[in-house]
């Protein structure tokens, strides 16, 4: 405090002159750069007006009992523990990751021996590059509503064509039974995608120089061990980025269940997403399904930022 | 000496059998990825009648009844063509709104280093983490109140702004690379930073909008979850919309799934179609999106 006091006035001025400069600095950096806070204006308005606002909003929500129509009432963390005592919730989480799991594993591994053996150059590769991608474009209406038909247990393709080859005995109503739906699905989601790590892990096989390859032929290997020592560490980094991927974009599923299933028989196939849709929108517990979004919400982002750490996303300008 | 240089018969014939082994998994899991694409296709040209005794047959006759049903409504009066024209104008509308906000806000992330650009580029990140469907419920009363529900309009804003955050970062890393000698020219030449982005650098980014382009344009044409809250209305429905008012049910007590098949092949054609012109771009851009 003496300190302060045996300050001159000069000492006092020269003292705020920086932070006044600092200040006025700031002020023209920013109206120099006025025209680039406009260029970004549009983004930052749609994204918090329709992206973090509804993410306040669902949250807040969650802590409410809310029928759409009378006013909403605060009941704290009522829906959380009503959540845990849920048994439809802990099935709907529990199929959610199953089907995550189970639809990560399938695509990548399918994705991932594809991959090899074309990169082998086996005769039509070109031909199997398009056409295994072909199914990732459709979309996934068409799929689940084909599917749907294929799976029909009467007239569908599937039982049709293993009563036609003697194996009468395997069919089953595939979208009908409470032991088969969730994996009859998770099948369709494997077949749909695997085209998608397939090209993926494709390019990263092709990246591998030719030298290295070639250098290893000098030593004399043979395919195994080129894959089990060449090409699996060299593409590790590409493995892991697209199982990651695959499980973030698993964990959403939504349209396959919905159009195939609606969720059903029972909740055997019911997802989270589907969870929270029939909650809000066919019984108008908008609070509840809110706890389910904040769950979803937590489930996934974790997930997904963990990821984008991982491989440094920031840093990298791809 | 002669019998040790040539392998024995059946060594040679052991050594083909991986060859051969893997040659039959690939034509297995052709036939198994392409054959439900052209059952589907097949299926819309044949008669119901067809359709449930023979799965397997091609049809008899080729039956455009289907088509001609979907496309000017069924019993039930529903314009299929709408739904149609509704997902043109909301694929097309949301792709222009998309890239134009995306790009300005790319452009601005890749050139200007201004006080919080860090922190912008940091939040944009951060809503690249945010799984949408938690957004339905608010929205859906949001938009009720703003007026846009059943409203194309709407839908556009929603859909460009679920694409923004990724699509932001696609054009940052594009413009990153984007010549300044270009705009500094046009500078030079008394044009303002707007009139340089709108009359050079846009016209000159035609490849990489149309990259961005093709990665979502598959996704806003497919989307679902949105829509079905969104878009009660029969006329502002869209296609997947179309798709998941049929019910899986039994298949003999209806008399529709020609038309079904019908409403999907109509659907998918597009981005069949759209795939076939852009194969190399698609399988390229979606490549690029995950390798990183």
């Amino acid at each position: 405090m003496a300190g302060r006091q045996t300050l001159t006035g000069s000492q006092v001025i020269n003292a705020a002159e920086p932070r006044n400069t600092r200040l006025s600095r700031l002020a023209r950096s920013i109206s120099k750069n006025l025209i680039w806070y406009l260029f970004l204006t549009p983004a930052v308005v749609l994204l918090l007006a329709f992206m973090a606002m509804p993410l306040v909003e669902s949250l807040q929500l969650s802590f409410f009992d809310w029928n759409g129509l009378l006013p909403p009432k605060y009941i704290g963390l009522e829906n959380f523990i009503e959540l845990l005592d849920d048994r439809f919730f802990w099935s709907a989480l529990s199929h959610t990751l199953i089907f995550a799991g189970v639809a990560t594993l399938g695509t990548v591994l399918i994705g991932f021996l594809l991959a090899v053996i074309i990169s082998r150059g086996t005769w039509g590769s070109s031909v199997y590059r398009v056409v295994f991608y072909l199914p990732v474009m459709l979309p996934m209406t068409v799929t689940g509503a084909l599917w749907a038909r294929i799976y029909e247990s009467n007239y569908g393709l599937l039982n049709t064509l293993l009563r036609t080859i003697g194996l009468g005995d395997l069919a089953s109503p595939w979208l009908g039974s409470v032991d088969l739906s969730l994996w009859a699905i998770i099948a369709v989601s494997i077949w749909q995608f695997s085209g998608f790590p397939m090209i993926v892990l494709l390019a990263a096989i092709e990246n591998i120089s030719q030298e290295i390859h070639e250098a290893a032929t000098l030593d004399g290997v043979n395919e195994w061990q080129r894959l089990r020592f060449l090409i699996v560490p060299l593409i590790r980094p590409v493995l892991f980025s697209i199982s990651m991927l695959q499980l973030i974009f698993s964990l959403k599923v939504f349209d396959l269940v919905w159009i195939m299933t609606k969720g059903g028989p029972g909740e055997s196939s019911t997802v989270l997403g589907t969870y929270l849709y029939k909650e809000a929108f066919e019984l108008h517990e908008y609070g509840y399904a809110s706890a389910v979004a904040v769950v979803m919400f937590v489930v996934i982002f974790i997930v997904t930022y963990a990821y984008q750490r991982m491989i440094k996303i920031e840093s990298s300008d791809y | 000496m002669i019998q040790t240089q040539q392998p024995p018969l059946w060594r040679s014939i052991l050594g083909r059998i991986p060859k051969i082994l893997i040659f039959g998994v690939l034509i297995f899991w052709f036939l198994v990825e392409l054959y439900p694409i052209v059952f589907m296709f097949v299926t819309s040209l044949k008669s119901d009648k067809e359709i449930l005794n023979a799965p397997f047959a091609f049809p008899a006759a080729i039956q455009y009844s289907n088509y001609v049903q979907v496309w000017i409504g069924d019993r039930a009066n529903q314009p299929y063509i709408s739904f149609f024209a509704n997902s043109v104008v909301v694929t097309l509308g949301t792709l222009i709104l998309l890239l134009f906000v995306a790009s300005l806000a790319g452009y601005a992330l890749a050139r200007g280093s201004f006080p919080g650009s860090k922190a912008v580029q940091q939040g944009f990140l951060l809503t690249l983490a945010v799984p949408v469907h938690v957004l339905l419920i608010p929205m859906y009363f949001f938009m009720g109140r703003l007026g846009l529900r059943n409203n194309l309009i709407g839908m556009m804003i929603v859909y460009a702004t679920l694409g923004l955050p990724f699509t932001i970062i696609l054009m940052r890393a594009y413009f990153l690379s984007f010549p300044r000698e270009l705009e500094e020219q046009a500078m030079i030449d008394g044009c303002s930073r707007l009139g340089t982005f709108v009359r050079i650098v846009l016209p000159v980014s035609r490849g990489a909008l149309a990259s961005v382009a093709i990665v979502n344009i598959t996704w806003v044409w497919s989307e679902l979850f949105f829509a079905l809250v969104l878009l009660n209305k029969q006329e502002v429905r869209t296609l997947p919309l179309a798709i998941s008012a049929y019910k899986p049910a039994a298949m003999a007590a209806e008399a529709v799934v020609g038309q079904q098949f019908a409403i999907m092949s109509l659907t998918t054609l597009p981005l069949i179609i759209f795939y076939f012109l852009f194969q190399r771009h698609i399988r390229k851009g979606m490549t690029a999106g995950a390798l990183r």
